[in-house]
Formats: C-alpha cells, structure tokens, sequence
C-alpha cells in the first residue's frame, strides 16, 4: 500500500468535493429533511420520547453518511471513467484501491459531518436532542461505524468500476440499507429477511450505538456491546478483503476487455 | 550492454482480439494482428497508420493498460502482462492527445502533486521536481490556475508535464500534437526531441505525416492491425523507389482531369491540395513509366506554373502502403 497516495487523494477529493457547491444537497439538506420527516412519523402528531426520537435522529445519521458514502464513491470513479483519468491512474505503480481508500477516508469523514449536523439539527430545531447515557462508548461507536460504511463503500466502488450505470446502482443501493441497517426501525421487524441485517457491517454499529445511548435498550445479542464491536470489526476485515480481490479481478477483467474508457 | 537495455522495447507476435461483449453484440474485433518489432534505446519510433489501425491499442499493450491476446510486449525483458507490472510502471508513461486526462478541479501545481504522490516520488523532492516540470512544459505562471481555466495547449503541456513526473526511461506518445496550434505543436516536437537526446526512448503516434518525418528515427505503418510497413524512412522510401510521383502545379483546380485520372487503375494515389492559392496535385504511378509529356498536355488547360519528377515523401509512402491495403 502507498501511504502517499492514500494522504494524497484523501487530499484531492477534499479539495474536490470543496469547489463543487451541488454536494451540499446529499450532504446537508437530504440527512436534514429525512430527520424532519422521521421525527414527524414517530411522534405521530404527539410526544416526543426518546428512544423514538433516538431512532429517528440515528436514521438520519445513517442516511447522511450512507447516502454520502455511496453517492461520493459512486461518484469519484465514474468521474474519473468521464474525465479520463482513471487511466493516468492505472498506468502507475499504485493500485486503484489506495485512490480510492483515501476518497473513502474524505468521504467517511464528511459523512461524519452530516450524522453530527443532524444532532445538532434535531437539538436546534426540535430541542430533542440525543443525551447519551455512555458517550464514552457511543462516538467511539459512531466513528466505527462510519468506518464500516465506508470499507462497505470501497467494496462497492469496486463494483462501480465496471458498471456504466453507476447512479442507477446507487439508487437502487441507498434505500434497502437504511432499512436493514436497523437505523429506521428494529430489524426484528424484518422477519424471514432479519439475516441480512447481520451481513452488513452498520447493523451492529447502529445497535452498539443504541445500547450505548440508551440505558435498558435490548442488544440484537445477549452478549452487548463488545460483541457487536467483534463482529463489525470481523465484518470490516471481510469487506475490505473483498474489495481487494474483487479490485485485482476488476483490473484484470478492464485490461482484457479495454472497458475502461467506454463509457 | 544487455539485450534489454539496447533494446528496451521487444514486441513479438503481438495480437489484441477484442472479444464481443454481451451488450454491444458487436463481432470479435481483431484490433492488432501478429505486430514485431523493437525500438532502441534513445530512438523515437512513429506508429502510423488510418484510424482504428490498431496504435492506441498497441500502446496500451505496451504501457501494461491492456493485456494481449497472443503475442508479447517486453519493456526492459519484462513481459507487460506477466506479473512485473508494477516495475514496468515505475519506468514508463504515457502522454494521451485530447482534452482528457486531467482533474479539472485542481490547479496544475495540484495536479502534478497527486501523480508524484501515485508514483510515491519523496515528500521533500516533489516541490523542485514539480518546479523543474512546470519550467520544461513552460507553465510556471499558470501553476496555480485551476486546469479548467487552461487552453487546449496548455492543458497538453501539462498532460506532458504529467507524465514525466516519474522521470521514465520510456515515454510514449499517442497523437500528443493533436489540436494544438502551429507554434505549440512544435513546441512539442522538440521537447520529445530533447527527451530523446537524453536519453528517453519515445514511441508516438501521429496522423501528421511532416511530424513523423521530422522526428522519428523509425516507423512502423499499420493497416487494419498489420504491419505493411516498418524502417528507418529512407528504407521506407526504398519500397517505393521503382514508381514515380509527379507533382502538377496550376492556377486552376484541375478537379475534372483529377476525377478522370481516378477511375484509370494506373495509379498508386492521386490528391491535389490548394496551397496559396494554387493547386498542387500528386500522382504516384504504379511503376516507373515516362508519363511527363502525357500529364503536361493533361493538365495544359489549368495554367501549368510547374511540373515535374518528385522525390516521394513520407505521406507519398503512407498513402501507397495504407492504400494498397485497402484496396
Ligand atoms: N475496448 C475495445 N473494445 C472493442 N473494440 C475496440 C476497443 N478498443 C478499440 N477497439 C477497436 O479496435 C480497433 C483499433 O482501435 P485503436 O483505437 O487501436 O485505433 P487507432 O489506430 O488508435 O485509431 P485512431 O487513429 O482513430 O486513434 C478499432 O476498430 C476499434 O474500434
Ligand atoms: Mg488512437
């Protein structure tokens, strides 16, 4: 791995995403409206108790950051596929995947941003803002988390590359996370689906996070927190060997097929 | 001297077959077809030939973009698709003519930072280097604009600049002077000299014939991804040395004669350019026959102001090895 390159293009999408004001729709309003939305759902018209609100705020968290990770690594390569770089890129020594584990960074950290904002939104505007009964493990939580959407956003990055329909993948992606990372509603409800909960990385963060901030909240497992932290870290180390093999595959498959710059 | 290092390009048998993909549905594409050659060390080497001939896909092969179907492509007796990729990288770049290739976001000083950075170049030296980059390509007063702001001419100078970061030992060059004005092109033309008389080996494409001839030590003409043609250019003058080519000068455009001639098979090509204000037409025959006297009765209609024996030119060359291909 270069070091460099991943500082570098860490860098290069921060400067990016900086000069281009359009991003401030999926980054700021999108988590804001879906708060707003989602609070109103829950209290029905009337209180607003906590661990409702808890959900709802966290929903929007996990919107901001889900739809920030995959619409930013969706983005950045077909970027790059239009603009022609991708190949500059290719003809180096580095591997595409440090490019694009340094966006991912930006990313996640801009993802970051938006669950904060949307606190500070729920706090503002509503005067419901989330006290957390351990912060001591919830931003510990909120950050692994974070992490784990974006090694699940390197992984389908991957996938990026090779599809020209990047945006109808991404679309088609946005919603069914939201629902099975347990961050709308208890993923108990899900019934026969309630599996795939337990496949994505965030599911387990969004319920460490709850049990962090909620006292008497029921864990998915007996076993707490610290089992939930096991299993996502597993899960990241998973997904980002994934996106490794499937990176080295892409490459091979691009190199037979001159895909790569027909758009 | 070891082989590799007098040689550091060998290509052998090289062939790209695209395969149809599910989508397109378009047939297999043989793209190049059983291409040899090799370039020395220092040498500028053209690749010539119509569009879709097969070049880009031959330098992509070369640079470790593509993957050949059958065949090799060595850079320094290291096969371009054998596992020694990362090493082959480290010492070769390429230059792709156009707009694209660059962030357009990022000012050029940017730009450059992030390649050094790819191609892991030292913290501490990126600065000189990419001072000393920008000074070659001439762009130190336009470093810190945003690249969308460039010309087309600035834009491949930095696309130039951008590709010497790494300081390769090979560069290669696809149609680098493409749109760029008279005086830029030739800007260009001798800083590929420059690079080549340090020392870089240079392998570039180019649909212009007067820059080829110009620049290149050797040239390979391909047609429809086969070689029909490959030497130093007087050894490529030599394949045509047995028919002769007339050059018509007039006042008038002789476009009847012209169009009459064309449907005789006696020639190898015929075109005729409007050059200020006059009409220059070529003929190559097909053999060496005395056909003087004919074309000055031919042609005494449009104000004859020359006429006469040419040597051929590289286009001349070209024209009868792409044509005959094609017909
Ligand atoms: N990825 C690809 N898949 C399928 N066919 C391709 C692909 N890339 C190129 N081709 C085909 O291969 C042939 C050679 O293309 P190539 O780009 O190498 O030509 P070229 O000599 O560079 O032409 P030009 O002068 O127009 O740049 C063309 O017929 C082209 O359509
Ligand atoms: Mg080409």
């Amino acid at each position: 791995m270069n070091i460099k390159a991943v500082t570098s293009s860490f860098r290069q999408q921060g400067i990016q995403f900086l000069a281009d004001p359009q991003w401030i729709i999926p980054s700021i309003i999108a988590p804001f409206m879906f708060t707003v939305v989602a609070l109103y759902m829950y209290s029905g018209g009337g209180e607003l108790d906590s661990p409702i609100v808890l959900t709802a705020v966290l929903g929007g968290g996990v919107l901001g950051m889900w739809g920030n990770m995959l619409f930013a690594s969706g983005f950045t390569i077909t970027y790059d596929r239009y603009n022609g770089t991708i190949e500059p890129i290719m003809m180096t020594p580095t591997h595409l995947i440090d490019v694009i584990t340094g966006r991912s960074i930006w990313n996640a950290l801009i993802g970051l941003l938006n669950a904060i904002l949307v606190f500070i939104f729920a706090e503002l505007i509503f005067g419901v803002g989330v006290s957390v009964s351990e912060p001591l493990f919830f931003f510990p939580m909120l950050a692994l988390t974070l992490f784990s959407l974006a090694s699940i956003g390197l992984m389908l990055s991957a996938l990026f590359v090779l599809t020209r329909a990047s945006f109808v993948v991404m679309t088609i992606l946005e919603f069914p996370i939201y629902v099975f990372s347990g961050a709308l509603f208890p993923i108990s409800v899900l019934g026969k689906l309630e599996p795939i909960s337990y496949i994505l990385a965030p599911s387990w963060g969004v319920d460490a996070m709850k049990t962090a901030a909620v006292a008497g909240h029921e864990s998915i497992t007996a076993f707490g927190i610290y089992f939930d932290v096991a299993v996502m870290i597993l899960l990241m180390v998973i997904y980002i060997a994934a996106a490794y093999i499937l990176f080295g595959v892409i490459e091979r498959n691009i190199r037979n097929s001159g895909t790569l710059v027909r758009y | 001297m070891t082989a590799e290092h007098e040689y550091p390009i060998v290509v052998e048998g090289l062939t790209k077959v695209f395969k149809p993909t599910r989508r397109s549905k378009l047939p297999e594409k043989v793209a190049v077809n059983d291409v040899s050659f090799h370039v020395r060390k220092g040498e500028i080497f053209g690749l010539l030939g119509p569009n879709g001939a097969g070049k880009t896909t031959t330098i992509k092969m070369l640079s470790t973009l593509l993957i050949p179907t059958s065949g090799s492509a060595k850079i320094f007796g290291m096969d371009t698709s054998g596992g020694d990729e990362k090493r082959i990288r480290e010492m070769i770049n390429l230059v792709s003519g156009g707009e694209r290739g660059l962030y357009y976001r990022l000012t050029g000083r940017q730009n450059l930072r992030f390649f050094s950075n790819l191609y892991n170049i030292d913290g501490n030296k990126q600065d000189a280097l990419i001072e000393k980059l920008l000074e070659i390509v001439k762009l130190t007063d336009a470093a810190d604009i945003k690249v969308e702001d460039y010309s087309r001419g600035m834009k491949q100078r930095m696309h130039i600049a951008r590709a010497l970061v790494n300081d390769p030992q090979i560069l290669f060059l696809d149609e680098p002077t493409i749109g760029l004005d008279p005086e830029i092109a030739r800007d260009v033309r001798s800083l590929v000299r420059q690079l080549a008389d340090s020392g870089t080996t240079i392998m570039l494409t180019t649909h212009y014939m007067y820059e080829a001839e110009e620049l290149c030590d050797r040239i390979m003409i391909i047609s429809d991804g086969r070689n029909v043609g490959y030497g130093t250019v007087a050894e490529l003058k030599q394949m045509v040395s047995d028919t002769n080519i007339i050059e018509i000068v007039t006042s008038d455009d002789p476009h009847d004669t012209v169009s009459k001639l064309l449907t005789e098979r006696r020639f190898v090509h015929i075109n005729t350019e409007r050059i200020a204000g006059r009409y220059c037409t070529r003929v190559q025959l097909k053999d060496d026959t005395d056909v003087l006297s004919e074309f000055d009765s031919l042609f005494s209609g449009y104000g004859i102001r020359k006429i006469g024996y040419d040597e051929p030119t590289l286009e001349d060359i070209y024209l009868s090895l792409v044509g005959s291909d094609e017909h």
